[in-house]
């Protein structure tokens, strides 16, 4: 008998809610959410388990999931080797370069040299930075990069943003966008080979709801 | 954190008795069939210098090999796969030997990564390299060796994919696209989301034509479903020669019998740059990384002298096979190993007595530290030792043989001892 497919959705945050609603569609309901434990569902062909937005691209890269919903932009900042089946769509933000409102920065090529960037994705700024020539310093911060600036921690941030609202909110401009982003379901190499009839039920599944 | 001289370095390791004993199963019976398939094994340097390591290999690789200088300020590395440094071999010492020249190894290799989720930073590699033929035979021969091997270790469900290198650059080359679309595109196809690939195909105006072999290609699983695709062999020339190879290790394959195991996947792509021809990857269902893979690379050897060598070969992860064994449920045998104290009182008579019992193919250790009886079975018990002969002044007089595991006491020669333990 074939084992069970696991899928991972994130524990907290945005992409949350969406995923664990668009598994509702595809008819799997998650039977009962214990903390770090593997959660049933209503379909005995999938288990579920809650893990760290971040780790999820990891955790299918190595198998330990085979199945994960997350965003676009952290399968990149991880460089995660996945598949990438399907874009659900809803998430959907993008990767900027901001500065404070009042700042003389206006543009990229206003940033001085070895300009300090505060943010929570370093690999996917240091390649834009690096595409573009410009030399800056990377702080990796965990979460909440919008207060940076604000606190002198670093003139420039590079961070998510889906409505703008929380940019606003801290008197931040976008200078520059470096990628669009959305939900996807990413996929284990290995699991897609062995369980793809399976895999592509879900998706169709999934599919059928995003065109509604 | 301070350092303390207990510390080792970041992805390396220890291996215990029981570990390395795991390890050597699976090395002894990698060596076997490598061995039983006319492959011969060759060791080289674990230091070579960075111009031979870095040879064909691509700079994602370069750039995780421990490097450091000599001491003539030469830059050096630990090798971090071995078909460079075979290929070096094949140049200096075997380009007149008849060819195919069938060679293996099993050593360890290092890789600086920043995680050491998918494996440690110092690794062991079993591989064989079937160097000096270009035929689909040599390509049928090495995926099946692969598959063999794999099953000879226990694996149960064994699963390879195949790739072609040169029919997806010939491929790549055909859209006329940037290198960054050509990126892009790799990308896409890696993601296996047909709705994008459609969707960016669109966007860069791909003729229908291209735009369906792309399409065939990507839901191909099946070596055979390569056949339906048609590529126009005055436009794509070598794409078609590269289907048409793929088919031919195909029908290669009926004939070993493994064609039910193999499987085909457009998207394939080694991390190692030198490949031409034909890749593959294999994998358990069980493990979410290949347990190993290769292919053709017909390039490399050239590189290093100046005649063109084709060849193939694989490479698998020992540690990787060993997770899938568990992950299997694997119980390695343990077979002939029952382990005899010997104590006395007598010391030469103690010392000519484990001799005749290794004589005699069991291990037998003799008794140093000079304790008494029930301490010295208190020993044998947590040393997992199955037999204590308490011997007398002499070998050939009766002595006591305590049984550890069922706590009893026999007079017996060591003679008659060793009969009826099948020594």
């Amino acid at each position: 008998m074939k084992r069970k497919i696991r899928i991972a959705i994130p524990s907290k945050g945005r992409l949350r809610q969406p995923s664990i609603q668009a598994l509702q569609y595809a008819g799997i309901n998650i039977l009962e959410e214990k903390r770090a434990y593997i959660s049933e569902t209503s379909d005995p062909r999938f288990e579920a388990v809650f893990a760290r937005t971040f780790d999820v691209p990891i955790y299918v890269q190595y198998g330990a999931v085979d199945l994960g919903m997350t965003g676009h932009d952290i399968v990149l900042e991880r460089e995660a080797d996945v598949h990438e089946l399907l874009d659900l769509g809803f998430r959907k933000c993008q990767l900027v370069v901001a500065v404070l409102e009042n700042s003389t920065i206006c543009s990229i090529n206003d940033i001085p040299a070895v300009e300090r960037v505060a943010t929570e994705y370093p690999n996917l700024s240091r390649k834009y930075f690096e595409s573009l020539r410009k030399q800056v310093e990377i702080l990796t911060v965990r979460g909440a990069a919008e207060l940076a600036p604000k606190l002198g921690l670093a003139q420039i941030i590079v961070d998510i943003s889906e409505t703008g609202e929380t940019l606003r909110k801290n008197n931040l401009k976008v200078i520059a966008t470096i990628l669009d982003s959305s939900c996807r379901v990413a996929c284990n190499k290995i699991a897609y080979r062995i369980f793809e009839s399976e895999i592509n039920e879900l998706l169709d599944k999934l599919r059928r709801h995003l065109t509604k | 954190m301070t350092f303390t001289r207990l510390q080792i370095l970041k992805g390396t390791r220890d291996y215990l008795p029981p570990e390395v004993e795991r390890h050597r199963y699976v090395e002894h019976k990698l060596r076997e069939i490598f061995k039983l398939w006319g492959y011969q094994e060759i060791r080289s340097p674990t230091i070579e210098f960075i111009e031979t390591l870095s040879t064909g290999v691509g700079p994602e690789l370069v750039d995780g090999m421990f490097k450091f200088q000599d001491f003539n300020g030469k830059i050096v590395s630990l090798r971090a796969e071995m078909t460079a440094p075979v290929a070096r071999i094949v140049t200096t010492h075997m380009l007149s030997a008849p060819k195919p020249i069938r060679l293996f190894y099993i050593c360890n290799v290092f890789r600086y990564s920043p995680s050491y989720f998918e494996r440690g930073r110092e690794f062991w590699q079993a591989g064989v390299e079937l160097i000096g033929c270009n035929t689909p035979e040599a390509d049928g021969e090495v995926i099946s060796l692969l598959i063999s091997s794999l099953r000879k270790l226990g694996l149960k469900e064994v699963r390879i994919d195949v790739g072609h290198a040169g029919l997806l650059k010939n491929l790549l080359k055909a859209t006329g696209l940037s290198k960054e679309k050509k990126v892009n595109l790799l990308g896409l196809l890696g993601y296996r989301d047909e709705e994008q690939l459609e969707k960016f195909m669109d966007q860069n105006n791909f003729s229908s034509e291209l735009r369906e072999v792309f399409l065939q290609l990507s839901r191909s699983r099946r070596l055979e479903d390569v056949s339906s695709v048609s590529v126009d062999p005055s436009k794509y020339g070598k794409a078609e020669n590269c289907l048409r190879a793929l088919l031919e290790v195909k029908d290669i394959l009926v004939d070993y019998g493994v064609e039910n195991v193999v499987f085909f996947d457009f998207s394939l792509i080694r991390k190692i740059e030198y490949y031409t021809g034909i890749v593959f990857e294999a994998s358990v269902p069980n493990l979410g990384l290949p347990l190993g893979g290769g292919g053709r690379y017909d390039n490399l050897i050239e590189k290093f002298g100046t005649v063109k060598v084709p060849a193939t070969g694989f490479a698998m992860e020992t540690e990787k096979c060993l997770q899938a064994l568990s992950a299997q449920g694997f119980q390695l045998q343990e077979g002939n190993k029952i382990k005899i104290l010997v104590t006395s009182r007598f010391r030469s008579a103690a010392v000519k007595a484990v001799s005749v019992i290794r004589d005699a193919g069991v291990t037998a250790v003799l008794d140093v530290a000079k304790r008494d009886e029930k301490e010295t079975i208190g020993y044998a018990k947590l040393g997992e030792i199955d037999y204590v002969v308490f011997l007398g002044s002499s070998v050939n007089k009766p002595a006591t043989i305590y049984d550890t595991r069922l706590d009893t006491a026999t007079d017996l020669t060591l003679k008659v001892f060793l009969q009826r333990i099948g020594g």
